[in-house]
């Protein structure tokens, strides 16, 4: 259950911090690779005791992302990247600059999280699933984050830390709705991968939908 | 000069090479391939090693090096294959100058290769088939340059004793007079690296514990060439084991041992007559220990291994060392290990006894830095004495250059 919140939060991920401003809407559809990397291999060749289990696929997905000049955020918050079955769980995690990011180890397992990215380099140690308090990193810098596991080489995620409150993850096909925007003229972005993100330019009126594709 | 400035240039690269998605992240990549609906997964990968020895000779441990500035380098590939949740294949191979660093020529050797299937999903049951790392101990887990904190092996993985695997002495004064310490690859140690012998093994988790048992071709102490299926078959089998308790994650204990004759076929000529190579046989007792909690990892073994050697009797020796390693920075970490192994006595054949080696203790210090996910550059420098007889002493520096893809 606590996984489940977990996905569907990243999945819906918007912030609206001033809802008296946030009126316009815009949707569309981002055109993902069509062909991904294929799920990861895990190294076992020195583990006595191996579990069998296929690890999950990572299909590709986009963030979109409304750039422009806002106030950084005012209350604190807190996301959690969590580790499962030898995954991280979200895989991508978009954030406001300031966001806290928790780590939860769910496997039984050690795991150590660390990020030589230089947007935050941090390494959390060893630690165990019933760690308290859970293991977490502010991110301040705005900029692409990449996860990996000293243990577990096969690992990787990645946090994208942005300066701008409206953003969302798009489905797997590409689809995305944010909504609570604020009227005006902006940059709307697409994060596809650390290589590539697409930009449009926007003109947001309250009230209306806007509808962009980003071919 | 030239290798100099390239390494220079390298290491200047590596260190802006920070981008989530560099070459060698687009490489893992690329050298990930899949099939039948992701049930079939290869992946390959590797290691870049550039080492460089400067040391006293004669040369420490296995060492086989007659020039006091030894360059090492070596390329290591590994091949893993996931097929469903069941099957498991993992090869390693490696283009070096030898298993152990030496002044000699390249040479490409398949190190590794297994097969491994786990039937439950618990893990409770695995079954491996091939040529792989022994089950004793708990160093093999970090035996790779990537993942051990230092450039060299424990002392007891790699100092060579008086026990020579080629030729039984014809003496007890011929056992121990006729060790030379430069003379490497015509002597073993107690075990010799990861042990990479052929044969199967079982293993799996129940509950708290964990247990591997092995069968295979040669004793822990053979040498390399021993390891192939084709060089030695399975006349004269090992058997090692190791029983694992895990309270928690922080804690990791561990009970191996291991029985097998440790002869080369050519010795044969040189026993007692009447008796063969099954007769005398290499056991080890081992005990291990390990624990990590957030930067901080320390691991110890003890082992206690009795060598049946033809005209002497039983040559006992006992070994240990502590290690930890400590994260300074997410990307500087340091290292101290405490080696130590001590030689019993055996009948000298006049009447008396005498000490069959020279005991001896070891200090490695080594720091880390990790310029990149896929780049580390280690320094190490040890320190060894004999405690008994010339008390000779030793310097090692060296030092490792790692590229991971």
């Amino acid at each position: 259950m606590h996984l489940r919140v977990l996905v569907s939060v990243s999945a819906i991920c918007i912030f609206a911090p001033n809802s008296g401003l946030a009126e316009a809407i815009v949707e569309g559809r981002v055109n993902l690779p069509k062909s991904h990397a294929p799920p990861p291999v895990m190294a076992k060749r020195y583990e006595i005791v191996t579990n069998g289990g296929v690890l999950a696929t990572k299909p590709p997905l986009a963030v979109v992302y409304l750039d422009g000049s806002f106030p950084t955020a005012t209350s604190h918050s807190i996301k959690q990247v969590a580790q499962k079955d030898l995954a991280f769980l979200p895989p991508l995690l978009p954030v406001q600059i300031g966001t806290t990011v928790e780590f939860p180890n769910l496997d039984d397992t050690y795991h150590n999280i660390f990020s030589y990215s230089p947007a935050k380099r941090f390494d959390l140690g060893r630690y165990r699933p019933e760690e308290r308090p859970i293991p977490s990193v502010v991110f301040d810098v705005a900029g692409l984050v990449t996860l990996r596991c000293d243990i577990h080489e096969h690992m990787r995620g990645l946090i994208l830390v942005l300066n701008t409150p409206y953003f969302v993850i798009t489905d797997e096909s590409g689809r995305f709705r944010l909504s609570g925007l604020p009227a005006g003229h902006y940059t709307l972005k697409a994060w596809i991968d650390s290589k590539t993100t697409r930009e449009q330019p926007v003109e947001l009126k309250s009230g209306a939908t806007l509808r962009t594709d980003f071919p | 000069m030239k290798l100099l400035r390239g390494l220079a240039f390298f290491l200047a690269c590596t260190a802006y090479a920070t981008e989530p998605d560099d070459f060698l992240d687009q490489l893992d990549t690329a050298l990930t391939i899949a099939a039948f609906h992701d049930n079939l997964r290869l992946r390959l990968s590797g290691t870049i090693d550039l080492e460089g020895y400067h040391l006293q000779q004669p040369a420490p441990g296995l060492i086989d090096s007659r020039i006091d500035n030894l360059f090492n380098p070596r390329l290591t590939l590994f091949l893993d294959a996931q097929m469903g949740s069941q099957i498991y294949f993992f090869a390693q191979s490696r283009l070096d100058r030898g298993f152990d660093p030496s002044d000699h020529g390249a040479q490409v050797r398949l190190d590794e290769y297994a097969l491994r299937i786990t039937p439950w999903e618990d893990g409770r049951f695995t079954l491996q088939v091939g040529k792989f790392a022994t089950v004793v101990g708990n160093f093999v887990p970090r035996h790779l340059s990537w993942d051990n904190p230092f450039i060299n092996a424990p002392l007891v993985y790699e100092n060579i004793t008086a026990i020579s695997d080629k030729a039984a002495p014809a003496s007890p004064q011929d056992f121990v007079g006729s060790f030379e310490a430069d003379a490497k690859y015509e002597f073993n140690p107690v075990i010799w690296g990861p042990s990479y012998a052929t044969g199967i093994s079982v293993s799996g988790r129940l509950g708290r514990f964990d247990y591997a048992a092995e069968m295979k071709n040669s004793a822990l102490s053979s040498r390399p060439e021993s390891w192939s299926a084709t060089e030695t078959d399975f006349d004269h089998p090992s058997f090692n084991a190791r029983l694992g308790f895990r309270p928690n994650q922080i804690w990791n204990f561990g009970f191996s041992a291991s029985d097998g004759a440790y002869f080369r076929p050519e010795a044969e000529p040189t026993l007692p007559r009447g008796r063969g190579i099954g007769d005398f046989r290499e056991l080890v007792l081992g005990q291990d220990a390990s624990f990590a909690w957030h930067h901080l990892q320390v691991w110890a073994e003890f082992y206690e291994a009795r060598f049946e050697v033809p005209q002497v009797g039983d040559a006992d020796t006992f070994a240990y060392y502590f290690e930890a390693k400590y994260k300074f920075t997410p990307q500087l970490f340091g290292a101290l290990r405490w080696n130590q192994q001590l030689f019993g006595n055996i009948n000298s054949g006049v009447g008396g006894k005498a000490r069959w080696g020279q005991d001896l203790g070891r200090i490695d210090v080594a720091a880390g830095y990790r310029f990149t996910p896929h780049t580390q550059l280690k320094l190490q420098y040890s320190y060894q004495q004999q405690t008994t007889g010339p008390r000779d002493t030793n310097h090692l520096l060296a030092a490792q250059f790692t590229v991971r893809f």
